[in-house]
C-alpha cells in the first residue's frame, strides 16, 4: 500500500512546512510518526516513502528510525503497553507489575506481539513520573502507581476493547496508531 | 513540616486556571515579556547574569553567560532550543512544571529569544511526554492568538515562532549536541566540540539550548530583578530549585526548595522520611548519573558546590532513595542496564563498557560472580570515566565507581555467599 | 599564509601549520599513535577513543585525532606516559570483548590494523567471561561488498566515507548502543562506484571484497606499484599477484592525484590480463590463424607494408612511450599521417591546447578552486576520481555548474543545467560573469561531448579561467602529446611546425594532414588504404559507426591486430601481435592533467607478449627502417626533447559554429562506467553490482509526444539503423535529448551512430508485439 497519499500526503506537506526552508530534514521524526500512525508500525514502504519526501536514501531514513525506541519497525500490537522498571519504579515494585503484565497478556518474556496481535508489551526506561511510581503507559498515556492487580485490570480492559482512562486527567489514546498521529503533531483522529 | 520560603516556580501550582492564558495573565503572566520587549538584548542578558541563575538541566552553567556567548552579527539566524527531553532517571520536575504552568515556559523562551535576536525557537519534548506535548500545543495556540507569538509580538515589531518537536525515546537526546542532531533529522548522536552550539549549533547557526526549569525561572527575574532572585540559595548557587524525590520515601514528588537546603530537610520534613520508617542506605543527588551518597551524607546541603565537595554532583536534583532492604548491586545493575540501553553506540568505552558491566553486574547480583569480577568492575569504571565521547558514559561510570566505593562489601558478600546477602531473589529480567 | 605552531611530543619538538591535529603532528615526528576511526581524508570523529594522549595541564586525556595543536603544548603519547598506555590498553580490551576469533579465516589477517595495534598496545589476555555477540555473516551489502557484523568495531569510517566523500549514502548506522550496526536498507543495495574504498579503509575484516574473499593471504602475494589503466584519472594503485595471477587492486595514497581512492572499476576490473581469451603468441593467417614467431610475423607484415598505403588506428590503452614510438613508426616507416587514437570528431582547439601545455589544471587546483564549470563530462561515470575531487571542492565552498544533457551525481552539490541540444554556448555565456569574478580561481573543465570543448576553451580564455580538456581513456593524453593524430605532431606541433621533429627524426614529414579515424575507415571501405594496423582498438565495438567499421574491415585487404586478444576481430585479422598488459610494462602514462606517472613492471609479460613500443621498434627494423632507440632510456631521451612544453598560440582557431540543431530529438551516448568494455572482462561481481541492461532515457514531455510510458519499448531510428530499447522516462535527461549508454550487455549504441557520439533520432512507441523483439546489433 502507499502510505502517504491523499490526506496523509497533505499532512506530510504541512509537517514539512513547520521547519525553516532548506532544513526540511528536521521533519523526518514527525513524518515517521505519521507513517507509523497509518500502518501501526513503520514498514519498508513507509521508510521508502519518507525517503522520497525528503530526497534521502532509504538507508538514511532507516538509520534515524531505528535509533529511537518509540519508532517500531516490526509488526506491533494495537496497543503498546510500556512498564517502567528503572530505579525509582523498581524500588516501588515495578518488577512485579511487569510480571503481572506478562501473565495477564499471556505473553512470554521477549515476545513482541501477543497472539491476538492486540498488545505489544515492553519494558521501558524512566518515563518521568517517578513521583507516582510504579508507572505504566498505555499508548503513551500515563497510569500512575500501578499495582500488579491494577496492571491485570488494565490488560483485561484492553482485551475487552476498552482503553482505560489515564491518571491525572491526561488524554486517553485509543491505540498506538492514534498516539502516533498525535506525536506527529496532528489531531488524534484523521480528518 | 516544609521549610518556610516564598514559592517562585511553584507559586501558582494550586491554581489550575494558570494553565490557560487568561488565568496566567490574571496572575501577572506575560508582564515580564512586555518588560523585556522594552529592554535591550544586552540589558536582558545582564539581568540574567546578575541573578546568577545556573542551568537547571544538570550542568549548572551560568545562564546569562551562556546567552552572552551567542554572536548576533554573523548573518545567520540565531535559535533558542528548549530542552524538554527530561529523561534522567529520577527526574520529573520539568513534567510537572509544564503540566501546571505551561505559559511560563513560553514566556521564558520568548525572553531568551529576545536576548539573542532569535525569530524561531524550538521546544524539543521527549516523545513519552505525549500529554505534556499536548498541553504545550494548546498553550502555544493560545499565545499566538493573544499576540505573544507570531508577527509583531506584544505589539512590537519583533516576530517569534515556536515550533514543538517531539522526540522518540532516546535519553541521549537530552545531551545538547545530540538534541541538535536529532532536531536536524539526524541520528541523535552527540557532536564534537568545538565548535560550540553558541557559535555553531542548530543548522550550523548560533544557538542557545536551555532546560525547561531554567527558562521558567527567567520571567520572575526580569520582573522582580536579580537581587530578589538571590534572596534564597547560596552565593554560588543562588535561587530556588525544583527537586524530585522518589523511591523509598513516604511522599515522593516534585518540590521547590532554596538551593543549599540539606538533604535531611527534603527527605524528612518535606517527603515524610524513609518509607515505613526504615533507614536510609543510599541516595542519588541528581539522578542515576550522579555518584551515590550514603546516610553519612544526609546533612549535605543541596547546592552545586556542597554536593561536589561530598563527592557527587547536584545534577538535576533528582533524589532517589534506597533503604536498608535494597540491594545496591541489584540497583547498580539496573542502572547500568539503563546506560547500556541508552548508549548511542558511537564510542567504544560507553558502548562496550556498559554492555560488559551490565553482564558482570548481573552475574554478581544473581550470585554467579567470582572474585576476579570485582577488580575488573573497578577497572571498567576507571576506564569509562572521562574516556568517552560524552557524559552519558560518565553517568554509567559513576554508578560503578560510587557503588563500589561505598558498598564494596556488599559486592564481596554476593560473591562469597553465591547469592544476595539480603536474600533477595532477583529474577533475571529480560535484557 | 598559515601560521605555524611549535609544540613538544614525547619530549621532541615539532613545528607544524596551525590547525594540524595532534595525531598528524606526531606522525611528522615518526610517532604513531594507535587509531581506528581517524583517517586523514575524513573529518575527525573521535569515536574509537584509541588515540588518547595526555596534554600537560589538562586533567583528562585528549583524543589526538580531534584536537588541533596549540603553541607550547606538551604532549605525551603511550611512549612516555603510562596512564596513556593503560588507557589505550583498556580501550583495546573493550574493542576485543566482542570481536570474534576470526583471524584464521578473516581476509584482513596479516594486514590488519586491529591485529597490529592489539599486539602493540593491547592486553595480552582477555578478562571477558561472558558470551560474545554473534550475528549472521557475511551479509551482502552489494555483489561486491560483504559485511561481517561481528568484526565491526563501529569506527564509522565506511559510513563517513559514503557521507563525506562519495555522497552515496547507502551505508548507514542503524540502531544504537551495542546493537548499532552498519547496514544497507533492505532492497537498497550499496550501489556506488566507490564502494570498494570502504573495504580498503575498514580497519578490520568487517567489510570485505567478495571477489577477494578467501583468495589470498598477504604473504602469498607479490605486488608492485602501478597506475590504473581504466581511465585518465591516473589513480595510483598497487597490483597484487598470487602465483602469477592478479588477485587484487588496492589504492595507493597519492594526495596529488587520487587522494587514497580508487573507483570500483579500477579496483575490481583486474581480471582482463589473465583472461582465457588472451593470446600471447604471434599469429599469422594461413587458412586459419596459426602461431608463428615474431620474426616470421614481422617479416610478413613488412612485406605487406612495403610500398603500401597504411592506416593506423589505436585507442587509449597504451603508454606514453608506446604512442611516441607509434607516431614515429607511422610517419618515418609507413610514411603516413593517417593515424588516430580518437573515435569521434575531436575538438581541434582543445586538443591543440592540451597537447602543447604540459601540466595545466591539476587535482589540487580543482580542490582549491572557487568556481568550476564542467561541460560535456559526466565525471562520476567517465573519470570517477575527478568526480570525487569536485565533491571535495564543493565541500570546501566552491560553486560548481554542470552543463550536461543528463543530471549527474554532482547534482546535490552543484547547479545543474540540463542543456537542450545546441544550447551549450548560450548556457556558458550566462556563466561568464561568475567565472570572471573568480579570476584565477575559476576552472573550466570540458569533456568529450561533441562540439563543446572548443567553445568551453573560448569561454575560459575570455574570462581568465583556467582550462582542462578531460578525455576519458588512460592513454588519451599520452597519445595526443605523442602526435598519434592526423594533424598534430609530437609536442602538439602542427604539421606546419614539423621542422623540429624532422631534424630529430632525420626524416621528412608529409605536410598534408592525414585522415582521422573516420576518414581512415572510409578509405578502408573504399579500398583506398591497403593495410589497416589496429593497436589496442576494435572499431566494431569502439567506433561510433558500426556499419562503417564493418565495411572497412570487410574491404581493406590487410588487417594487423596488436593487442591482448582478438575478440570480434578474429575473422578479420591477417596477423596478430601479442602485446604486454599494463602491469607487465615499464614506462609512463599521462593523466588528464598532463601529469606523467611512472608505470612499473609488476610481473613479466605473459607468454611471448612484449611491450608495444618494442614491437613497433622491431617492426620498423623489419621494414628496413630504424626508430633509433633500443632501450627505454634512449626513447625517453628523444621524447624529452620533442615533448617539452610549447607555448599555446595566442590566437587559436575559433570554435566551429555548432551545427544547426535539426528539428526533433538528438541521440547522445557515452560509455557508462561499468559496461561491456574490453578491460572489464570477467569482472562479474562488478557488473552484478554496478552494471545494468541497456535503456533509452527520454524526457517525460518527449515521451508523452509519442505516448510512451516508463518501461515501454521505445523504437529509435537514426540514419544508421534502428533499435528498440526499454524507455526510462525521467526528468533526469533534458528535453530534446535521448540518452543511450554506449555499450551495455546486449546492445551496442554504435549501431545507431554515423560517425560521432551524437546523431538525430526519431522515436516511437514499440508495437506491443515488437517490444519483445529486442535490440539490434
Amino acid at each position: 500500500m502507499v502510505v502517504f497519499e491523499g490526506e496523509r500526503l497533505e499532512e506530510a506537506k504541512e509537517i514539512l512546512g513547520r521547519y525553516p526552508e532548506g532544513h526540511e530534514r528536521s521533519a523526518i521524526m514527525p513524518l515517521l510518526y505519521l507513517a507509523q500512525s497509518v500502518e501501526g508500525h513503520i514498514s519498508r514502504e513507509g521508510l521508502k516513502e519518507v525517503a522520497g519526501l525528503l530526497d534521502l536514501t532509504t538507508a538514511e531514513v532507516e538509520a534515524v528510525a531505528s535509533f529511537y525506541s518509540m519508532f517500531r519497525l516490526r509488526p506491533t500490537g494495537t496497543h503498546v503497553v510500556s512498564v517502567c522498571t528503572n530505579l525509582a519504579c523498581m524500588l516501588r515494585g515495578a518488577r512485579d507489575v511487569y510480571e503481572a503484565a506478562h501473565e495477564a497478556a499471556e505473553m512470554r518474556h521477549g515476545q513482541e506481539l501477543s497472539e491476538d496481535e492486540l498488545i505489544t508489551l515492553h519494558e521501558e526506561e524512566c518515563l518521568g513520573v517517578c513521583d507516582f511510581a510504579p508507572v505504566v503507559q498505555v499508548n503513551f498515556a500515563n497510569h500512575d502507581q500501578v499495582t500488579p492487580e491494577r496492571m491485570r485490570e488494565l490488560i483485561a480492559g484492553l482485551r475487552d476493547g476498552s482503553v482505560p482512562e489515564p491518571s491525572r486527567g491526561g488524554p486517553a489514546m485509543s491505540s498506538f496508531k492514534s498516539a502516533s498521529r498525535v506525536l506527529a503533531g496532528l489531531e488524534e483522529a484523521p480528518a | 513540616m516544609s521549610p518556610e520560603f516564598e514559592r517562585r516556580l511553584t507559586r501558582d501550582w494550586d491554581d489550575p486556571a494558570v494553565i490557560g492564558i487568561d488565568g496566567y495573565r490574571a496572575k501577572g503572566g506575560y508582564e515580564a515579556l512586555k518588560n523585556a520587549l522594552n529592554m535591550d538584548a544586552a540589558a536582558i542578558i545582564d539581568t540574567v547574569k546578575a541573578s546568577g541563575l545556573r542551568g537547571r538541566g544538570g550542568a549548572g552553567f551560568p545562564t546569562g553567560v551562556k546567552w552572552s556567548f551567542v554572536p548576533t552579527n554573523t548573518g545567520k539566524p540565531t535559535y533558542v532550543v528548549v530542552n524538554f527531553d527530561e529523561s534522567e532517571p529520577g527526574t520529573c520536575n520539568n513534567r510537572e512544571l509544564v503540566e501546571r504552568d505551561p505559559h511560563r515556559l513560553l514566556e521564558g523562551t520568548a525572553i531568551a529569544a529576545l536576548s539573542i535576536g532569535c525569530r524561531t525557537a524550538f521546544i524539543y519534548v521527549r516523545g513519552e511526554y505525549l500529554a505534556q506535548g499536548e498541553i504545550l500545543e494548546r498553550a502555544i495556540a493560545e499565545a499566538y492568538e493573544a499576540g505573544f507569538l507570531g508577527k509583531g509580538i506584544g505589539g512590537s515589531d519583533v516576530d517569534l515562532d515556536i515550533v514543538l518537536h517531539r522526540g522518540a525515546g532516546a535519553y541521549i537526546c537530552g545531551e545538547e549536541t545530540a538534541l541538535l542532531n536529532s532536531l536536524e533529522g539526524l541520528r541523535g548522536q552527540p557532536r564534537l566540540r568545538p565548535p560550540f552550539p553558541a557559535v555553531e549549533g542548530l543548522y550550523a547557526s548560533p544557538t542557545v539550548i536551555n532546560n525547561v526549569e531554567t527558562l521558567m525561572s527567567v520571567p520572575d527575574i526580569v520582573v522582580r530583578g536579580p537581587e530578589w532572585f538571590r534572596e534564597y540559595g547560596t552565593e554560588k548557587s543562588p535561587g530556588t530549585k525544583m527537586f524530585t524525590i522518589s523511591g523509598k520515601v513516604e511522599r515522593p514528588g516534585n518540590y521547590e526548595l532554596p538551593l543549599g537546603t540539606p538533604l535531611r530537610v527534603l527527605l524528612e520534613d518535606v517527603a515524610g522520611g524513609v518509607l515505613g520508617g526504615r533507614s536510609l542506605k543510599a541516595w542519588t543527588p541528581g539522578g542515576s548519573s550522579t555518584p551515590l551518597l550514603t546516610a553519612e551524607h544526609i546533612d549535605t546541603p543541596l547546592d552545586y558546590e556542597s554536593v561536589a565537595a561530598a563527592g557527587s554532583l547536584l545534577g538535576t536534583g533528582a533524589v532517589m532513595v534506597l533503604d536498608d532492604t535494597d540491594c545496591v548491586v541489584d540497583a547498580a545493575q539496573r542502572m547500568t542496564r539503563f546506560y547500556a540501553h541508552e548508549s548511542c553506540g558511537k564510542c567504544t568505552p560507553c558502548r562496550e563498557g556498559t554492555w560488559w558491566a551490565e553482564r558482570v553486574l548481573g552475574r554478581i547480583a544473581d550470585g554467579y560472580g567470582t572474585a576476579e569480577d570485582i577488580p575488573v568492575m573497578a577497572d571498567m569504571g576507571k576506564h569509562i570515566m572521562f574516556r568517552a565521547f560524552c557524559a552519558l558514559a560518565d553517568g554509567a561510570a559513576s554508578v560503578i565507581d560510587s557503588s563500589l566505593k561505598h558498598f564494596r562489601e556488599e559486592f564481596e558478600e554476593h560473591v562469597r555467599l553465591g547469592r544476595c546477602p539480603l536474600r533477595l531473589d532477583h529474577e533475571a529480567v529480560a535484557v | 599564509m598559515t601560521s605555524e605552531v611549535t609544540l613538544t611530543i614525547d619530549g621532541k619538538e615539532v613545528t607544524v601549520p596551525a590547525g594540524t591535529l595532534i595525531i598528524r603532528a606526531a606522525e611528522q615526528l615518526g610517532i604513531e599513535v594507535p587509531r581506528f576511526c581517524d583517517h586523514p581524508l575524513l573529518k575527525p570523529a573521535g569515536a574509537c577513543r584509541q588515540c588518547y594522549v595526555s596534554v600537560e595541564g589538562q586533567p583528562k586525556l585528549a583524543t589526538s585525532c580531534t584536537v588541533p595543536v596549540a603553541p607550547g603544548m606538551r604532549i605525551r603519547t603511550q611512549n612516555s606516559d603510562p596512564e596513556v598506555a593503560d588507557a589505550q590498553r583498556a580501550n583495546l580490551e573493550f574493542l576485543l570483548l566482542n570481536h570474534p576469533l576470526d583471524c584464521p579465516i578473516c581476509d584482513r589477517g596479516g594486514e590488519c590494523p586491529l591485529q597490529d595495534q592489539a599486539l602493540a598496545y593491547g592486553p595480552g589476555d582477555s578478562r571477558f567471561r561472558e558470551a560474545k555477540r554473534v550475528f549472521p555473516k557475511p551479509v551482502p551489502m552489494s555483489p561486491l561488498v560483504g559485511l561481517d557484523r561481528e568484526r565491526c568495531i563501529l569506527c564509522a569510517r565506511c559510513t563517513r566515507f559514503c557521507d563525506e566523500i562519495s555522497g552515496d549514502r547507502f551505508l548507514e548506522l542503524f540502531a544504537r548502543g551495542a546493537g548499532e550496526r552498519v547496514s544497507i536498507a533492505a532492497g537498497e543495495d550499496f550501489r556506488s562506484p566507490f564502494s570498494g574504498n570502504t573495504v580498503q579503509i575498514c580497519p578490520v575484516g568487517a567489510l570485505t571484497s567478495t571477489p577477494y574473499r578467501f583468495a589470498a593471504r598477504p604473504f602469498d602475494l607479490t605486488y608492485g606499484d602501478s597506475v590504473c589503466p581504466h581511465c585518465s584519472a591516473g589513480c595510483n594503485m598497487r597490483v597484487d599477484v598470487r602465483r602469477g595471477e592478479v588477485v587484487r587492486h588496492l589504492a595507493r595514497d597519492e594526495y596529488d592525484v587520487n587522494d587514497a581512492w580508487l573507483c570500483d572499476k579500477g579496483r575490481y576490473a583486474y581480471r582482463f590480463p589473465d583472461s582465457p581469451e588472451r593470446i600471447t603468441t604471434p599469429l599469422i593467417r594461413d587458412h586459419g590463424l596459426e602461431p608463428a614467431s615474431f620474426g616470421e610475423v614481422l617479416t610478413k607484415i613488412a612485406s605487406w607494408v612495403d610500398g603500401a598505403r597504411v592506416g593506423v588506428l589505436t585507442g587509449g590503452r597504451l603508454m606514453d612511450e608506446d604512442y611516441y614510438a607509434l607516431s614515429k613508426l607511422a610517419r618515418t616507416v609507413f610514411k603516413t599521417n593517417d593515424l588516430d587514437h580518437r573515435r569521434g570528431s575531436g575538438a581541434p582547439t582543445a586538443e591543440l591546447f592540451a597537447a602543447r601545455a604540459p601540466m595545466g589544471v591539476t587535482y589540487r587546483d580543482v580542490e582549491r578552486a572557487k568556481a568550476i564549470l564542467v561541460v560535456g563530462l559526466d565525471a562520476e561515470q567517465e573519470v570517477p576520481i575527478l568526480h570525487l575531487r569536485l565533491r571535495k571542492a564543493a565541500a570546501a565552498g566552491a560553486r560548481i555548474w554542470v552543463l550536461h544533457p543528463r543530471r549527474t551525481r554532482l547534482h546535490d552539490v552543484a547547479t545543474h543545467v540540463l542543456v537542450r541540444p545546441g544550447d551549450d554556448g548560450s548556457a556558458m555565456d550566462e556563466l561568464r560573469e561568475e567565472l570572471t569574478a573568480a579570476g584565477e580561481d575559476a576552472i573550466v573543465i570540458a569533456g568529450e561531448r561533441p562540439g563543446v570543448a572548443d567553445a568551453a576553451l573560448a569561454v575560459a580564455r575570455a574570462t581568465g579561467a583556467r582550462f582542462a580538456y578531460v578525455t576519458r581513456r588512460a592513454g588519451d593524453r599520452g597519445a595526443l602529446r605523442a602526435g598519434v593524430h592526423p594533424s598534430l605532431l609530437p609536442g602538439g606541433r602542427s604539421l606546419g611546425e614539423a621542422g623540429a621533429v624532422e631534424s630529430r627524426w632525420e626524416t621528412p614529414i608529409n605536410r598534408e594532414p592525414g585522415r582521422d579515424a573516420r576518414g581512415i575507415l572510409e578509405a578502408c571501405a573504399a579500398r583506398e588504404i591497403d593495410v589497416l594496423y589496429l593497436i589496442g582498438v576494435d572499431p566494431l565495438r569502439d567506433f561510433p559507426d558500426a556499419a562503417l567499421a564493418l565495411r572497412a574491415l570487410e574491404n581493406v585487404p590487410v588487417k594487423i591486430v596488436q593487442s591482448l586478444e582478438l575478440g570480434s576481430l578474429e575473422p578479420f585479422a591477417d596477423a596478430f601481435l601479442p602485446a604486454a598488459a599494463f602491469l607487465e610494462k615499464e614506462g609512463h602514462v599521462t593523466t588528464w592533467e598532463g601529469r606523467g606517472q611512472r608505470l612499473r613492471r609488476v610481473r613479466d609479460p605473459e607468454g611471448m607478449s612484449i611491450p608495444d613500443w618494442e614491437i613497433f621498434a622491431s617492426l620498423a627494423l623489419a621494414c628496413g627502417g630504424d626508430l633509433g632507440f633500443e632501450s627505454l632510456d634512449e626513447l625517453h631521451e628523444e621524447m624529452g626533447e620533442l615533448l617539452a612544453p610549447l607555448d599555446v598560440p595566442p590566437s587559436l582557431p575559433a570554435p566551429s559554429e555548432p551545427e544547426e540543431t535539426a528539428e526533433g530529438l538528438t541521440l547522445f551516448t557515452y560509455p557508462l562506467l561499468v559496461d561491456e568494455g574490453r578491460l572489464s572482462e570477467r569482472a562479474d561481481e562488478l557488473k552484478a553490482a554496478l552494471g545494468g541492461p541497456p535503456f533509452a532515457e527520454i524526457h517525460p514531455d518527449d515521451a508523452a509526444d509519442v505516448h510512451v510510458a516508463d518501461g515501454d519499448g521505445l523504437v529509435l531510428k537514426t540514419s544508421a539503423g534502428e533499435a528498440t530499447l526499454p524507455a526510462r522516462v525521467t526528468e533526469r535527461v533534458a528535453k530534446g535529448w535521448v540518452f543511450v549508454p554506449f555499450n551495455q550487455p546486449g546492445f551496442q549504441a554504435n549501431t545507431l551512430l554515423d560517425g560521432d557520439f551524437v546523431t538525430s533520432v526519431t522515436v516511437e512507441a514499440a508495437e506491443l508485439v515488437d517490444a519483445e523483439a529486442g535490440a539490434e546489433g
